[in-house]
């Protein structure tokens, strides 16, 4: 279903951006149903990796007109190994960033991936380097996917010089929900020029050169974007991220610390700030409110005004850490320079209520969490470090994010109330971190540039 | 400006206990009489200090040093010209008091010295955390702050521009030595202590009545 189909009419803005020349992902919101598949490809000659570029490239959809945009979409993104693999000039390979140019795995201690998120751990062939060319496809049918994919895979399938390494197909969740039963993908970043205004609970809309090169972005000026322009404008990075979602684990820690059905539901949403159905606990405090859930323009349309101590939204749940809208924090932080771009997509098995074995634990099913941001790697890293796996910033002290943190032995989250909070002891690693890449989103000019950049 | 020089009399890192010792025996040995003697009279303390630390002395990050939540952060800059002027004139406009960084939150002290002759600044400051994946923050938060402090350092890029951060970091040093009372206490930590030792007197109070 296409935005404006389920929004309604939208309040429009101008377009100031280079709509046409930017890749379809970085704007199209994920369908609803959703349907896809991510390819993960290993270029052996640069020459072959080039011409699927040159190939690929008319298949791959960009921006314009994306709010009434409704067919499947396929979307390319290159890690910097494969920007090598491709053959691209050296300074053009050193302009790029440095956690960019080392990747994901390498930055393990800036990112906190420690223990169970270790690379050590991860599944092959994350972070090994030879992930080279990502390649997604996106639908809101079963069919239109189908088609799409078979697209993307006439270019590379028997074509010699380029190797699947892997493909993982996702969504097609019952309810589109997340791995832990979860409505999910809610709140996004308003961008300013992309031609539809903020939707309600947005807020401002946020410099484009935040989430897209070549244009300015909070600060005022552009980000530091790689060399040359044409390579670099109107490209972005796009982080990902699977997660194994020890569901089990999950269920067993609702079940110890809520005796009935009703209460474990909110202590469910109390994790999260929204009930499963997606109703936020600002505009849905006591009980769950689905059609408030299912309702785009009311299911994010809130502040935190009316809710300074976490009573409802607690300051430690995962929605209330990843964007403290109006919250008052203990450090000085901007929320509009740590926004991101999510396409979160679920794989595996659907949520099940009932696995509590730690067998069900290693049942494949998680999330392909990807992220879009002009400077993708530094908004992870200052995530991970301080929103994630710190509680400081919201007077929490060492408390962690009880979704996507990395829990250490004991570890607690408060929940408010009046009179007394209540802290429970002993939450544990639900989404356990298995593999992750960062790749360069070039924009459809600057994938003709790399397809050619052997000839000059 | 990297001012750290390993000697090659500088114990290896990885280095044991005993070696290290060995090692500081053997650069006391052209010490004054009254160095040497005190060396060996604390040395077996000193010994069981370095064995069990409360806390181990980590990177900040980039550069510095942290102990549990606190980092240290030591720059010295060449001023501009007339900044020295410019600055001391903006310090004394607030008497020399920097009560208003109270709203950056995670700064526990902060000095400016100017040194030899005002051709060169001292800035210190003991932090939560690391300071540079707060930059972004500073640079559209409290931007002309920064700027007028920092304007008065030799080739301040300004807060807003991509090399603000390469710009602060290489002119910081690593301390050698760092001490915190408190390694665990967060400025919000110790602000929401001092929240609940308030409460709790009042709840004590009111059972003592």
């Amino acid at each position: 279903m296409q935005l404006v189909d389920r929004l309604g009419e939208l309040p429009r803005s101008p377009v100031t951006i280079e709509l046409d020349d930017i890749q379809a992902t970085v704007l199209r919101y994920r369908p609803e149903p959703y349907y896809g598949t991510h390819v993960m490809l290993h270029v052996d000659d640069a020459r072959a990796g080039r011409e699927f570029v040159r190939r690929l490239t008319p298949h791959v959809d960009s921006a314009a007109g994306w709010w009434g945009a409704g067919q499947a979409w396929t979307s390319i993104a290159i890690s910097y190994s494969g920007l090598v693999a491709l053959g691209l000039p050296q300074d053009s390979l050193d302009s790029f960033p440095e956690a960019f140019r080392v990747g994901m795995a390498e930055r393990a201690d800036r990112l906190r991936d420690h223990g169970l998120n270790d690379p050590r751990n991860w599944e092959h062939p994350f972070g090994t380097g030879q992930i080279h060319i990502g390649v997604s496809v996106f639908s809101d049918s079963e069919d239109t996917w189908r088609d799409a994919l078979q697209t993307a895979r006439q270019q590379y399938e028997g074509f010699a010089g380029v190797t699947v390494l892997m493909t993982q197909d996702f969504g097609a969740q019952p309810g589109d929900l997340n791995p832990l039963g979860y409505k999910d993908s809610i709140g996004q970043p308003a961008i300013e020029g992309c031609g539809v205004d903020s939707l309600p609970g947005q807020g401002r809309p946020i410099k484009a050169g935040e989430f897209i090169l070549g244009y300015p972005g909070e600060a005022g000026v552009p980000l530091p974007m790689p060399r040359p322009d044409a390579l670099g404008r109107n490209g972005t990075y796009a982080g990902l991220r699977k997660y194994q979602s020890r569901v089990a684990t999950f269920n067993r820690f609702l079940r110890e610390h809520a005796e009935t059905e009703p209460e474990r539901e909110l202590l469910a949403a109390k994790l999260v700030g929204r009930w499963r159905s997606g109703a936020p606990l600002t505009l849905a405090p006591v009980d769950d409110d689905p059609a408030l859930g299912a309702d785009p323009h009311r299911n994010n349309d809130f502040t935190y005004a009316a809710d300074p101590h976490g009573r409802q939204v607690p300051l430690g749940s995962h929605m209330r850490r990843m964007n403290p809208r109006d919250t008052t924090m203990a450090q000085l932080a901007d929320v509009n320079v740590h926004r991101i771009i999510r396409r979160s997509t679920t794989y595996g098995a659907p949520y099940d209520p009932a696995a509590t074995s730690e067998r069900d634990d290693e049942v494949a099913r998680g999330l392909y969490f990807i992220f879009l941001s002009a400077k993708a790697m530094a908004t992870l890293e200052f995530l991970q470090q301080e929103w994630v796996n710190n509680g400081n910033f919201m007077n929490l002290g060492d408390e962690r994010d009880p979704n996507i943190g990395l829990q250490e032995e004991g570890a607690t989250f408060t929940i408010p109330r009046k009179p007394v909070r209540r802290r429970i002891h002993g939450i544990e690693t639900f989404n356990v971190l298995r593999g992750g890449e960062y790749f360069f989103m070039p924009s459809l000019s600057a994938l003709r540039w790399i397809a050619n950049s052997g000839e000059r | 400006m990297t001012t750290q020089t390993e000697t090659p009399t500088t114990p290896a890192p990885g280095s044991t206990a005993e070696e290290k010792i060995q090692q500081l025996r053997d650069l006391f040995a052209d010490a004054p009489e009254i160095g040497k003697r005190a060396l060996e009279n604390v040395l077996g303390e000193l010994t069981s200090q370095v064995a069990e630390p409360r806390y181990r002395v980590e990177s900040a990050g980039r550069v510095g040093v942290r102990l549990g939540n606190v980092s240290e952060l030591t720059m010295i800059f060449p001023f501009a010209p007339g900044g020295a002027k410019r600055l001391r004139a903006f310090l004394q406009l607030l008497n020399g008091n920097l009560d208003g960084a109270n709203k950056v939150g995670s700064l526990h002290d902060m000095r400016f010295v100017f040194l030899d002759n005002d051709t060169k600044l001292l800035f210190c400051t003991a932090f939560d955390g690391e300071w540079d994946p707060y930059i972004d923050d500073f640079a559209t938060k409290i931007p002309d702050y920064l700027d007028i402090l920092d304007c008065a350092l030799e080739g301040w890029p300004g807060i807003r521009s991509p090399e603000a951060k390469d710009y602060l970091a290489s002119h910081q040093i690593n301390a050698e030595g760092w001490y915190v009372a408190h390694p665990d206490l967060t400025v919000a930590e110790i602000t929401r202590l001092k929240r609940v030792g308030a409460a709790a007197d009042e709840f004590l109070d009111k059972v003592s009545e």
